[in-house]
């Protein structure tokens, strides 16, 4: 076997994630303390832990849909979450120091919580086709790269994007897409016999879908600047979810021959409403607006689902696994086009800054320009031979990284008391 | 494909986009000024409602074992639709009767509570309905409710609060009463079964509704309250769930556990308690109220369901007769004797008081039974595609299957 092909990672895993354990470690013990001097903080309390249950529960479970790649799917993204969260700590800290020190409170853990929230959209995006040393190298360049990028658009361009339409899930998607570019396999052209999901995988999906619906009017307001805005992005995230909801219902019917609805789209168009009002929620467009927002967000969501994946892979060479660009990259879009259109409507002012449309659109080309090409550096990076890639035949499949008990045979599994009932089912 | 094939390609998209038009629409006319202000419930106990009622009650309902892409996809497409209409009739009732505005997210959080109704009904005939009757089921049970709160409200003076815990009642006697008018499915039918697997799943929703109930009891009422009724929910709740378990293993045949009664028991306690909670003083009559509850729940379920169900030709899908309607019953029965014991005293003059209690859970029920009773008409009709008996419990006529060959 070429070495290229070397799954055994007990060694190089190891020794990476030691290392950069302890790395943070002695950066956390150089320059983190505690903020002491703000009191307010237990009010956004519920809403860290909320961010905190989407990121591990939901985008875990989310991802758990590929038949044979549950713990993969489940296992990897905490892997990636909790190192990315100290990681984004330390880079979102060096962009505010005060005196050389980093101080740490509960807003800080939110945001590193988001910055995490990067690196496992594109890990969707190459979902099953990487290592875990590899996720980790993804995820430490990810997070790096956003932090910079972050610091350009909300500090540098004066620009609003409250619930992180742009800076995260566009940021995030075209990241991945870049990644998966540069990692194409042709060996995948033809669809991986495990590439699929089954009827559980497919329910222990949906888990990921309602975590993650339920509470995305905590990410789009939890680092909202006062209560007011607070609770306008709360209403507006939940109308316009509520209104994706249902156009994604009412398409998937439409574009299926028999009308039948899409567990895959219901899983993830769903989402896109939360995604594409992001970054105008905390601006006084009433529900209405936000219903409109959410109604195309799911339209284009589903539209890409159905036409846009499969050309992108079958033409661009992109093999985007969970889909990431319809959930994340075009709302994240359509999110910067809406913050434009609605800065230049009204009159939009918080603390000091007036936003501009100008700046606003700014924005949004330069996330995208830096997140498209820090995808293909690090793609390039990620391409390296002795990263334990797992040949094409072995993709999508947890035991390649994982001990996985022996499988039941179909027929066995219910034979303690419907007997009967799965030798039927064996057969259909 | 055969004669009874039903395709809704032509029919579900079109009702979905024009009720979400419409609701945009009127969203556009009703919420045009910026009534944004602070609002008196908290955001992370509308969180609690919220999660309990999508994610909670969606996979409580997915005990069924090829039924479980529609017990919680079709749970979040109701409660989406259902949420916006209710927030509608709402702003409806405001403009013509020039109630007290409220802030956005109290209206979202009661329409979410009033959602409940639906679902509850909606498990009555978990199985046999398809979107378009559970569209149309919706859109009835809400103006529905929202009729016999408002009776309630402006003839019999009930508080809000109270007025919107009557959604288990309300939510189950509709649903009983429309379910007649579907035929029931073989007895032997190998889909109206579970799996060991598809409990585990229920089991997932059952625990997050256990642990968000005092949310749900509370979420409404009024401050002083808040703390009370939260300490009656929970104990209610960990009494009938100890007495689910020990009442499980009591009544079945070799003494094991029985899964679907620690679904619906260990809940039965959080329903009953729900109606009175505010006026219960002692902790230990919670306790006592959830203890009967949970009695009423296993028992109900195992002897009188079978009795009952065959008199009055009710299929009872996942038993929300025991697990939401009788305990509502008890708790309404429970406020009206706490209430004479609290005002023992002066009996005469409370009279009408008691009366006025005794009117309103009887009002409410008798709502339901008819509005259900037309609803359940309304959903035979031929237009609506009514699906026949072979196809019930079947996620495979609703969803794409891609993934057949693999077995399921």
């Amino acid at each position: 076997m070429p070495s290229a092909l070397d799954t055994n990672m007990r060694f190089k895993f190891s020794a990476l994630a030691l290392l950069l354990e302890v790395i943070i470690i002695v950066l956390f013990g150089l320059f983190v303390e505690y903020d002491s001097n703000n009191v307010s903080q237990n009010t956004i309390y519920p809403f860290f832990q909320d961010v905190h249950v989407m990121i591990f529960v939901g985008f875990g479970f989310l991802m758990t849909f590929l038949k044979k790649y549950g713990f993969s799917s489940v296992g990897i993204n905490m892997l990636i979450a909790a190192l990315g969260l100290q990681w984004g700590t330390l880079m979102q800290g060096f962009w505010h120091m005060k005196g050389g020190k980093i101080s740490v409170d509960i807003k800080s853990m939110i945001n590193a919580d988001f910055s995490t929230a990067t690196a496992l959209i594109s890990f969707g995006a190459v979902l099953g086709k990487t290592s875990p040393v590899q996720m980790l190298i993804l995820t430490i360049l990810e997070i790096t790269i956003f932090a910079c990028n972050e610091h350009l658009v909300t500090e540098i361009l004066q620009a609003t994007d409250v619930g992180a339409s742009m800076t995260i899930h566009a940021f995030g998607a075209y990241f991945g897409l870049a990644v998966a570019l540069v990692l194409y396999r042709p060996g995948l052209k033809n669809k991986h016999e495990n590439e699929e999901s089954t009827y559980h995988s497919d329910i222990f999906a949906m888990i990921g879908t309602l975590f993650l619906w339920l509470f995305w009017p905590s990410f789009n307001s939890a680092i909202a600047h006062d209560q007011d805005s607070r609770t306008k992005a709360i209403v507006n995230t939940y109308y316009s979810l509520a209104a994706c909801t249902v156009v994604t219902f009412a398409l998937s019917s439409l574009v299926d021959q028999r009308g039948k609805f899409s567990m895959v789209l219901i899983q993830n168009a769903t989402l896109a409403g939360g995604v594409a009002v992001g970054t105008c929620a905390d601006m006084s467009i009433y529900p209405f607006a936000a219903m409109c927002i959410g109604s195309i967000a799911g339209i284009i969501s589903v539209l890409g689902f159905k036409f846009l994946t499969p050309f992108m892979a079958s033409k661009l060479n992109i093999q985007d696994t969970c889909g990431v660009h319809n959930l994340h990259g075009l709302p994240g879009i359509l999110g910067g086009i809406a913050g434009i259109i609605v800065t230049a409507v009204r009159k939009e002012i918080r603390a000091t800054a007036r936003f501009t449309p100008d700046m606003q659109a700014a924005a949004l080309g330069s996330t995208i320009a830096i997140a498209l090409a820090g995808g293909i550096l690090t793609g390039g990076i990620l391409k390296l031979p002795f990263l334990g890639q797992a040949s094409d035949q072995n993709c999508f499949d947890d035991s390649v990284y994982w001990e996985v008990p022996e499988e039941e045979k179909l027929y066995e599994i219910h034979s303690n008391n419907h007997d009967e009932h799965s030798r039927f089912e064996a057969t259909m | 494909m055969s004669s009874n094939y039903r395709n809704f390609r032509n029919s579900v998209p079109w009702l979905i986009f024009f009720l979400e038009a419409v609701f945009i629409l009127l969203f556009c006319f009703l919420y045009s000024d910026d009534g944004v202000s602070g609002s008196n419930i908290s955001y992370p106990a509308f969180q609690d409602v919220s999660h309990m009622v999508i994610f909670g009650l969606g996979f409580f309902l997915a005990f069924l074992k090829r039924y479980k892409f529609s017990s919680t996809g079709f749970n979040l497409l109701l409660i989406v639709l259902g949420v916006q209409w209710s927030v509608l009739m709402e702003g409806l009732l405001f403009f013509l009767f020039q109630n007290e505005k409220e802030d956005d997210l109290k209206s979202i959080t009661k329409a979410t509570v009033s959602m409940t109704t639906v679902v509850i009904s909606s498990a009555a005939v978990l199985g046999k309905a398809n979107p378009i009757q559970l569209i149309v089921m919706t859109i009835v049970e809400i103006a529905a409710f929202h009729l016999s709160r408002w009776i309630n409200k402006m003839y019999l003076k009930i508080g809000d609060s109270v007025g919107m815990m009557h959604v288990h009642l309300f939510g189950a006697y509709f649903g009983l009463a429309v379910s007649p008018f579907f035929s029931e499915p073989s007895p032997n039918s190998e889909k109206n079964a579970s799996t060991p697997e598809s409990d585990l799943l229920s089991m997932l929703g059952t625990l997050f509704l256990w642990v968000f109930w005092p949310s749900f009891n509370s979420v409404l009422a009024v401050e002083e309250e808040k703390n009370t009724i939260i300490y009656n929910t929970y104990f209610a709740l960990a009494v009938s769930a100890v007495t689910a378990f020990a009442l499980s293993v009591l009544t079945t045949k070799d003494g094991k556990l029985r899964m679907k009664h620690i679904h619906s028991a260990t809940l039965a306690g959080g329903v009953t308690v729900g109606y009175a909670a505010h006026s219960i003083w002692y902790p230990s009559i919670a306790m006592i109220l959830g203890l009967l509850a949970s009695v009423i729940t296993v028992l109900g379920s195992h002897h009188l369901q079978r009795c009952l169900n065959s008199v009055l030709k009710i299929h009872d899908a996942s038993g929300v007769h025991f697990t939401f309607g009788l305990p509502g019953v008890l708790g309404a029965i429970a406020h009206v004797i706490l209430f004479v014991v609290k005002n023992w005293t002066d009996l005469q003059s409370q009279r009408y008081l008691i009366m006025t209690e005794i009117g309103t859970f009887c009002l409410t029920i008798s709502v339901a039974l008819i509005s259900g009773f037309i609803t359940g008409c309304i959903l035979n009709l031929k237009l609506l595609k009514t699906i026949p008996v072979s196809k019930y419990c079947e996620d495979q006529f609703y969803w794409e299957f891609p993934h057949l060959a693999v077995g399921f």
